[in-house]
């Protein structure tokens, strides 16, 4: 049978290869330049990232100390002091922005993903969260100034607190619905087909199916405000000392604290500031590393 | 061998069809739109009480849309409508007055990929039953157990009820559904395509599953597989572009139907 087969038969004697000719000479050097130019590419990012990594090690790294995490950033000109103050208002701003963007974000998203679906104002808060998200964050802290910083006559950490709250927020949103959406409509169906009317199933089943997901967005947003300057300059300042309980008045925080001491003529607070921006990087890094084994640990189950 | 000799080989091991059983849910002049598209055109059709019903007919003939009239399942959809009456028990189930959760404890679906929630076993099967009944523990824990052993599922997870009900096979997850469903205690219990998702041993687990409900559930299952039908049914019903062509018991059906074009399609000379 096999004999019968051109496909399997051998070729008969002085019959040209059939490999030599396949491909056009131009089709491999297309695939060469192509190969090439994408490695160069890919070379030149992993460079320039790799020598700002080691610049900011090398540096940073100089800084750490014990007094680094528990004295407050020193006055001008002056030695010694750490940046403890800046690290606390860093984590209190945080915290209080993605208190605030996390219950909106994640509201706004299944509105979107669940009940909105299809529906023109749906569509109109979409197209204006798209915005939102690339929106130039010193627009941000320009607002929230007027909105917060002038009537309130002070500066302070709750207008922080809400300026980074607006950028955290349509990164949520977009999370959580772009999530939410990829739970099949059959599993809502199903729940819908057991009697469970669709806040139940919200909450019950495609809340649960995409956890992972939206909890990996909330960490991204939360990686993102971690190292926003811009928003933070109209709105928390900075501070030099530690700050009121009430959070009134400026807030020493990581961003800005680099923003001015790294412009400054004085040595002792580059190094901190050097310091400073390795701990966010280390932050921001370990953020990402947590979202990504959230995801991984989601498509295990 | 012909495709009826194959088919006929099936229906020698049948239940016979009970044509006195007592009308469940009677259709009657039911038409349905997805927006524009007219999807059933005047549907007449009883459904008896405690018979397995197939539907079969080629894709798009509407079979899985009449499926989805009996619960209102459609109704998630705001485009998509049905006029008419399905009469369950005697009450019109397309009745806007009608409470759309009682009614879906009453009627049971499966889906064609199996559908488990993200919990644990228990809790999928509880699910139905957390709803609307506050049970406790013990009264829970001996309906889950009798759901799952009606399901033919208890012996393979009774050690593992806390596990996720996403981490058993594709067979395994598709009788979790069915416990889910058949632990409301339903009236009916619909099966759009069941097993057109598994494999042969788990496909013919789950026929003898519904043959084994049918003895407290009325049926109806959408199939494409004409073998299937005949296998497990006791009535089927023809759809073609959006209408009953014929319905018969299932023996009638394949061994000698009235219309041609069933004739046709039973035979494979088109769908």
């Amino acid at each position: 049978m096999d004999a019968q087969n051109p496909i399997l038969a051998p070729a008969p004697a002085g019959a040209p290869s059939l490999r030599a000719n396949r491909v056009r000479p131009g089709r491999r050097v297309a695939d060469k330049i192509l190969i090439t130019a994408s490695t160069a590419a890919t070379m030149l990012g992993i460079l320039v990232l790799g020598s700002i990594l080691l610049m900011l090690i090398v540096e940073g790294v100089k800084g750490f100390s014990p007094l680094l995490f528990t004295q407050p950033t020193p006055g001008p000109g002056t030695e010694g002091g750490g940046i403890a103050n800046a690290i606390v208002g860093s984590m209190v701003l945080t915290f209080l922005g993605i208190v605030i963007a996390t219950p909106v974000g994640l509201m706004a998203g299944t509105f979107l993903a669940e009940y909105g679906r299809g529906s023109k104002l749906a569509d109109v808060i979409r197209f204006l969260n798209d915005i939102l998200l690339s929106a130039p964050s010193i627009l941000i802290g320009l607002f929230v100034y007027t909105l917060m910083v002038r009537p309130m006559g002070s500066y302070s950490g709750w207008a922080g607190g809400v300026a980074l709250a607006i950028i955290a927020t349509p990164v949520i949103v977009r999370t959580t619905e772009d999530m939410l959406r990829l739970v099949p409509s059959q599993m809502r169906e199903a729940g819908a087909a057991l009697g469970a009317p669709p806040s139940h199933v919200i909450k019950t089943i495609t809340w649960r199916a995409a956890s992972a997901g939206i909890v990996t967005g909330i960490i991204l947003a939360l990686a993102r405000i971690a190292g926003e300057t811009a928003p933070l300059l109209f709105t928390a300042l900075n501070n030099n000392n530690w700050f009121n309980a009430n959070l009134l008045g400026g807030i020493p925080n990581l961003p800005v604290m680099i923003y001015q001491f790294a412009l400054s003529p004085y040595s002792n607070w580059q190094g901190l500031a050097w310091s400073g921006a390795l701990l966010i990087t280390i932050t921001i890094l370990a953020l990402s590393v947590i979202a990504r084994i959230v995801v991984k640990d989601q498509r295990a189950r | 061998m012909s495709p009826t000799s194959t088919l006929s080989s099936q229906l020698t091991s049948r239940n016979p069809a009970d044509e006195t059983a007592p009308v469940r849910i009677a259709v009657k002049d039911l038409n349905f739109y997805y927006g524009q598209f007219h999807g059933l055109k005047n549907v007449n059709l009883n459904f008896h009480d405690r018979q397995v019903t197939a539907l079969i007919g080629p894709s798009g003939c509407g079979k899985s849309t009449l499926l989805r009239t009996f619960n209102r399942i459609y109704s998630l959809y705001p485009e998509q409508r049905a006029t008419g009456q399905i009469l369950l028990d005697g009450q019109n189930v397309l009745d806007p007055k009608i409470d759309l959760n009682e009614l879906r404890a009453r009627v049971g679906m499966v889906f064609q990929k199996p559908t488990p929630f993200p919990m644990s076993i228990y809790d999928n099967v509880a699910f139905g039953l957390r709803l609307y009944e506050r049970l406790p523990k013990s009264e829970l824990d001996g309906r889950v157990e009798d759901a799952l052993r009606k399901s033919a599922l208890w012996d393979e997870v009774k050690d593992k009820l806390k596990q996720a009900g996403t981490g058993l096979s594709g067979g395994q997850q598709q009788r979790l559904c069915i416990a889910r469903s058949v632990a409301q205690r339903p009236e009916v219990i619909l099966f759009d395509e069941p097993t057109s998702a598994l494999d042969p041993i788990s496909t013919g687990r789950i026929e003898e599953l519904i043959e084994q409900l049918r003895n407290e559930f009325t049926i109806v299952i959408v199939t494409h597989n004409m073998q299937q039908a005949a296998r497990i049914s006791q009535f089927t019903a023809f759809m073609y572009l959006g209408e009953l062509i014929e319905f018969a018991p299932t023996t009638k059906m394949f061994m000698n139907p009235e219309k041609r074009q069933t004739q046709d399609y039973i035979t494979g000379r088109f769908g």
